[in-house]
């Protein structure tokens, strides 16, 4: 019998209207997460993917003149197209969110411990009291030393990794069934770094979570990850398990991406790989394959949208030259 | 939090230090001879010298100071001539309808105006925002005094539901009292609630981007919570200065107002005083406000602190 996804996202397209037009940051994006895997999505900063996790669930304020399109699909519902009161029993409860700037993301005027009780009195029901006992708890399950003291903190009486733990407890607070980590590292030391996805992947085992780890680090992603999503300008250009992205990329961007990573084994004099040119801008998205322009394989046939195609079970890329550099044919100047 | 207040409390000597120092000053900064200024020009030589002894004229100045300054810490703020009263009990007089006029005005103005600013940051960019922020435009740019004579023509005259003018204290009776004031102190709370309005909305707005806005949304809670537990409080250590300014501008006496309404209070004294160059009323009237000013300040600053734990540990 076929595992049944916890979430599966179908067709997702997102577009914010702006003075200038209406843009569209998340562009037919198809993907599924099961419980206890998580899943990498990568790509450069603006390919779309934070917003892409926003938009499940549907944080864009109330103004924002956000327009979302396709199905998310959880537990038999779709989110796009629950009420907002129900998604609002769904947000901090059964899918859970960590933002990437743990300085900014707390309320500095309220004490870590009444933030991490807030979504448990809210969406357990139990008192306020029961809630900072329970906060205490998760407060000792992130690592936080002493923390019967530490929940009358208020956030800037702690650091940048304390606070970032904090987030993870809150966002764990109630038990979700996805966590969505937003580069929840990357304002952090690297020290640090390691002990935050470590104690990620430690409750992950515990509670059996999806957790889809939003990051443009691919050490991290081979740190952590089993599946990984490669997104470019709003759509995913590839998809593979973590081993097979790293020693069988088959699209040029995901090759350009890793060749990119500075390694031990590379001579100190030479110089870095960089992905020729620069990301287009939304307003300005090229017409067929979307990385064509800084493709060195491209040819006439990118002048077409290319489909995400499944190579084997597990793989799929959008490309017409799939795997180009290993054949290594047609490599223009 | 101790230690926070008491060391805003040091803070305030200085400030009260100069006050009394340009205080006392004035006096000494009117070109000629201050009894001559005071007493006019048909005043006799006898009346002159006399006036020159009473006031201490004579004496080194620092002696002056010290004798003036000795007399303010005792409650002494010197003698009005023209009343005929010490200076302290004619303020005193006309500090009541004063601090009931700004109080009432002040009440009206954040009743109203936090509402308005909160319903138009919540609603950026409708109608309804619209609508709010261009009434509190209207409100900013009405003179109240013009306010303040139409609704005279209309509710005392027209209507005769408001007495149109004077002023009953509170122990005539609350209701008594409030029918006296009610007019003048909408007028005046008009123009600072349109202020506190448009306070209130700009920062709101700029809290509502602020990332931990987003976090409360992705913890599942309803936008009304959001807004009023994490972004009101966040957004209200600059809505709180603009009241206190407000307020400390009221206490000064608002001239304009209390002269349409023919209200005893402290701006009537002020310019009446002025009018018969009674000095030392002008002083003790100067030194009044200027220290309700810094007390009221002393107060923003611990609101503030009890709004924002940040502020109590700053240096």
């Amino acid at each position: 019998m076929k595992k049944q996804p916890l979430l599966e996202v179908r067709d997702l397209k997102t577009r914010f209207s702006t003075e200038t037009g209406l843009v569209t940051a998340v562009d037919g994006v198809c993907f599924q997460i099961y419980s206890g895997e998580t899943v990498g999505l990568v790509g450069e900063s603006g390919c779309g993917k934070s917003v892409t996790s926003l938009s499940i669930l549907r944080l864009f304020g109330k103004h924002s003149g956000t327009r979302l399109e396709g199905k998310i699909l959880f537990e038999e519902r779709d989110l796009l197209t629950v009420p907002l009161d129900e998604i609002q029993t769904i947000r901090g409860n059964k899918i859970s969110m960590i933002f990437q700037d743990p300085m900014t993301s707390l309320n500095p005027v309220y004490t870590v411990g009444d933030q991490i009780a807030e979504s448990i009195v809210l969406h357990q029901k139990l008192d306020r009291k029961q809630a900072l006992a329970k906060a205490v708890t998760m407060l000792e399950l992130v690592g936080i030393p002493s923390p019967e003291s530490r929940i009358h903190d208020y956030p800037h009486q702690l650091s940048g990794g304390m606070r970032q733990r904090v987030m993870i407890a809150m966002g764990l607070a109630c038990q979700p069934k996805l966590l969505i980590a937003d580069e929840p590292t990357t304002a952090l030391d690297v020290t640090i770094q390691a002990q935050i996805l470590e104690l990620m992947q430690k409750l992950q085992c515990e509670l059996n979570m999806g957790i889809i780890l939003i990051t443009h680090d691919l050490g991290v992603v081979a740190e952590v990850c089993d599946r990984v999503l490669v997104m470019y300008l709003g759509q995913i250009v590839e998809e593979c398990p973590v081993e097979v992205l790293f020693d069988n990329p088959l699209h040029p961007y995901t090759c350009g991406l890793i060749r990119s990573i500075p390694s031990m084994a590379t001579n100190r004099r030479e110089e870095l790989h960089v992905i020729a040119g620069m990301v287009p801008s939304l307003y300005h998205v090229p017409a067929g394959c979307h990385f064509a322009p800084r493709c060195p394989y491209a040819d006439a046939q990118c002048g077409n949208p290319p489909e995400l195609v499944t190579i084997d079970a597990e793989h799929k890329v959008r490309c017409w030259h799939p795997g180009a550099r290993a054949s290594g044919e047609r490599r223009l100047a | 939090m101790v230690k926070y207040i008491f060391k805003r409390i040091c803070y305030l000597l200085p400030v009260l230090a100069v006050v009394a120092i340009v205080d006392f000053v004035i006096i000494h900064l009117t070109p000629g001879d201050p009894a001559a200024v005071m007493l006019g020009s048909d005043a006799t030589d006898a009346d002159l010298a006399k006036l020159r002894e009473q006031l201490g004229l004579n004496l080194p100045i620092y002696v002056q100071f010290g004798r003036w300054l000795w007399g303010v810490l005792h409650g002494n703020l010197g003698w009005s001539i023209f009343m005929d009263m010490p200076v302290s009990t004619a303020i005193w007089q006309h500090l009541g309808p004063t601090v009931s006029l700004t109080i009432l005005a002040e009440v009206i103005a954040i009743a109203v105006a936090i509402p308005l600013g909160v319903a138009a940051a919540a609603n950026r960019g409708t109608w309804l925002d619209q609508l709010f922020m261009t009434l509190a435009l209207l409100g900013i740019s009405i003179p109240s005094f013009w306010i303040g004579l139409n609704f005279i023509l209309l509710f005392a005259v027209k209507l005769g539901w408001f007495p149109a003018a004077g002023y009953q204290p509170l122990s005539s009776g609350l209701v008594n009292h409030l029918k006296y004031l009610i007019m003048p102190a909408v007028s005046l709370g008009i123009m600072q609630g349109a202020l506190i309005a448009r306070m209130t909305r700009s920062s709101l707005l700029e809290v509502l981007n602020e990332n931990y806005i987003r976090t409360a949304e992705a913890k599942g809670l309803k936008y009304w919570v959001i807004i009023f537990k994490h972004a009101l409080r966040n957004a209200f250590i600059p809505i709180l200065t603009v009241i206190g300014l407000t307020f400390a501008v009221l206490i000064g006496g608002a001239v304009v107002t209390e002269t349409v309404f023919n209200i005893p209070g402290i701006g009537k004294l002020v310019v009446t005083a002025v009018l018969r160059r009674d000095y030392a009323v002008i002083q003790g009237a100067i030194l009044m406000t200027a220290t309700a000013y810094v007390l009221i300040n002393l107060v923003i600053d611990l609101l503030y602190a009890l709004i924002d734990p940040r502020v109590r540990l700053s240096k």
